[in-house]
């Protein structure tokens, strides 16, 4: 790095420090610090529908569920296609709560950042016993086991009494130091919770990656006899990296249970697992910035195909449901086009643009 | 004693279609290492078509099973070529995804066709009365099914063992370096190999859509529940997919008839496999039948 910290045109580093720095001018850091607080401050300029709103909403709580699945996928090199049961997992230890102690509950409504936490916990603790397999296996495996705990947390949540059968769980509504958070600001306050926690664990992920577990979790994924002889311990890693891909999806699945005020079985299928996928690779599998961009891609792209089999609708006769085909179809698409001709992702063609203004008005 | 030999037929004939539809998957991960996702989706496929050469055409169910099973090969072989052909040597990680994408892709476009969302069923061909057996019912259909299965298995354990394709799909599953440099031709193996995946495929949704007529609920069930079956028997044996089938059908049957209903259990058939395989994977995760290539990490 340059002296001038203000401006870099290229890379002088001379320490792994340097290198390993989160913003290495400090322009990205101001850029970043506005780009924030534009975050936080939009909705109090600009009136959003509540439809948009839960958009937003629906957009950030993937974020955070595909945080965990990019660390586990991205960076530890391992499938799991039972996300959306992990998010499941937190979303009904919050339900079950309610369930039990009555969902006007005190611990439900006033101790609601502890409830998101615990939902974590337990999502952890079930991607620990899920990521067990880990310790002898490989890809494929990996993938069944987790496939399999996809299915049994379907029937368990689909057939059990307690559980409701799948039905809807009702979740009271929270408390916040200005009293109970109402219909007409529900979704604006939940935007800010989500935001506040995706900006906490977006670090919190930044740094772990730079931290002695980051680097081994991506030197297992790229080979993992080499890193057991350097001393790391692939078994572990990759466990662990299930248990943390369990904790991101359980407080994902927490904060969506308290956001739809409740727990319903559709919102935790197979369907929803792939749908996780498809945001990580979309994004870029193993980079941060995609983390991002994938989940608001396939959202934007979800909600675009349902305004276009609206319009087509119209056209066409009325026995073809075409949201139904059109929105697995379209996502299957993606995901194939992006693993065959881009398969780095959103992420990509941001490190593009980026290296573009950083070196303009030179392209080398 | 006749409500459990009702189980054990039901789950024989339930289990050789599993085995069947495993075949295809254990083919194609004999020959390239890649384990197709969509193969459920593929089942699916060959059931539709057959349905619609039969009842919306019109040509004799005899036929349209055939022929169904010869567009479902070019089919299979088609997506190869498209999708596959082009990720020969990339990670085995953005394979699998592939397979992920391209079951979402079929599943999309059933959904478009009318077969998404109602049932349907084959036009009966064989005679209605039930076969009575030690006081058992087995309708015809269920054993020209197992019939035709044990057929088909036993064509393709000959067309392995002794047909020069089969052997040279042996040896590209062994070793594709020294098969390639015999001059056998890998990508072309590969090729064939989800051809004929796609041939059982066709046969096992045809049995199964005669048997128990089509919905895509169920086809996607079916489809789903094969994975299991194949890890059970282990990913690369043909003789473990067809043990591991005919398994896996007697406890889906037997959960199904002993445990549901009681202490408050239901649905247990769907969920014991997956359970079975949780299990299996930590204890013996090559299977019954498969190879041990354990490396410990």
């Amino acid at each position: 790095m340059s002296a001038n910290r203000w401006l870099a045109t290229g890379n002088y580093f001379t320490t792994y420090r340097e290198e390993q720095r989160i913003f290495f001018t400090h322009i990205d850091r101001l850029l970043f610090a506005a780009f924030l607080t534009a975050l936080f401050a939009w909705p109090l300029f600009i009136e959003a529908s509540s439809k948009y709103m839960l958009i937003f909403d629906n957009i950030l709580v993937a974020v955070i569920a595909v945080l965990g699945l990019n660390l586990v996928t991205g960076f530890g090199g391992l499938i799991s296609v039972g996300h959306a049961a992990f998010v499941g997992v937190g979303a009904y230890t919050v339900a079950c709560l309610a369930q039990i102690i009555g969902d006007q509950h005190v611990l439900i409504t006033h101790a609601w950042p502890l409830m998101i936490v615990a939902g974590g916990l337990t999502g952890a603790v079930f991607g620990l016993i899920v990521g067990l397999p880990a310790l002898r296996l490989r890809h494929l495996y990996l993938l069944m086991a987790t496939l399999s705990f996809q299915m049994i947390f379907q029937w368990v949540v689909g057939f059990m009494d307690f559980f409701n059968q799948g039905q809807f769980i009702y979740v009271g509504r929270v408390y916040w130091f200005t009293g109970e958070v109402g219909r007409s600001v529900h979704y604006n306050f939940w935007y800010y919770a989500l935001l506040t926690t995706v900006v906490v664990l977006g670090f919190g992920v930044r740094n772990l990656l730079r931290t002695r577990y980051g680097r081994s979790l991506v030197a297992v994924r790229d080979n993992d006899r080499a890193a057991d002889a350097m001393g790391m311990h692939p078994g572990f890693t990759k466990v662990s990296a299930f248990g943390l891909a369990g904790f991101f999806a359980g407080v994902a699945g927490a904060m969506q249970a308290y956001l739809n005020r409740g727990a319903g079985f559709e919102t935790f299928t197979l369907h929803e697992s792939i749908q996780y996928l498809a945001m990580t690779i979309v994004g870029g599998l193993g980079s941060l910035p995609g983390t991002f961009f994938g989940p608001a891609a396939i959202k934007m792209l979800d909600l675009q195909m349902e305004n276009l089999a609206e319009w087509a609708g119209h056209l066409l006769p009325s026995s073809l449901d075409l949201a139904t085909g059109l929105r697995p179809l379209s996502f299957g698409l993606v995901i194939v086009l992006f693993l065959m001709f881009e398969p780095r992702g959103i992420a990509n063609w941001w490190r593009i643009l980026r290296s573009y203004v950083k070196l303009w008005p030179f392209r080398y | 004693m006749s409500y459990f030999l009702q189980l054990v037929f039901s789950g024989i004939v339930v289990g050789s279609i599993y085995a069947l539809a495993a075949i295809g998957f254990v083919l194609i991960y004999k020959s390239s290492r890649v384990l197709n996702l969509a193969h459920g989706q593929i089942i699916a496929t060959g059931a539709y078509i057959m349905y619609v050469l039969t009842v919306w055409v019109g040509i004799p169910i005899y036929l349209s099973f055939v022929m169904s099973m010869i567009i479902t090969f070019f089919l299979a072989m088609s997506v190869e070529r498209i999708f596959l052909r082009r990720l020969i040597g990339e990670p085995i990680i953005s394979v699998i995804m592939v397979t992920i994408g391209l079951m979402s892709i079929i599943d999309g476009l059933i959904y478009l066709t009318p077969f998404g969302s109602e049932n349907f069923s084959f036009p009966p061909f064989l005679p209605r009365e039930p076969i009575m057996l030690w006081g058992t019912y087995l309708s015809y259909t269920q054993v020209a099914g197992v019939v035709i299965t044990f057929i088909l298995i036993g064509a393709f354990s000959w067309f392995f063992k002794k047909s020069t394709v089969g052997i040279s799909m042996r040896a590209v599953s062994d070793d594709q370096m020294a098969s390639m440099s015999i001059g056998i031709s890998v990508p072309k193996v590969f090729g064939l190999a989800w051809a004929t995946a796609g041939l059982t495929a066709a046969a096992a949704g045809g049995i199964l859509g005669n048997i128990t007529g089509l919905n895509f609920d169920t086809l996607h069930a079916f489809g789903i529940l094969v994975f299991p079956v194949v890890i059970l028997g282990g990913l690369d044996s043909l003789l473990g997919a067809v043990v591991a089938g005919i398994l896996m059908g007697l406890i889906q049957q037997f959960a199904g008839g002993y445990l549901d209903g009681n202490w408050g259990l239901n649905g247990t058939g769907q969920v014991l496999p997956y359970i079975l395989l949780l299990v299996l994977l930590l204890f013996k995760p090559h299977g019954l039948f498969g190879t041990h290539e354990i490396e410990r990490v």
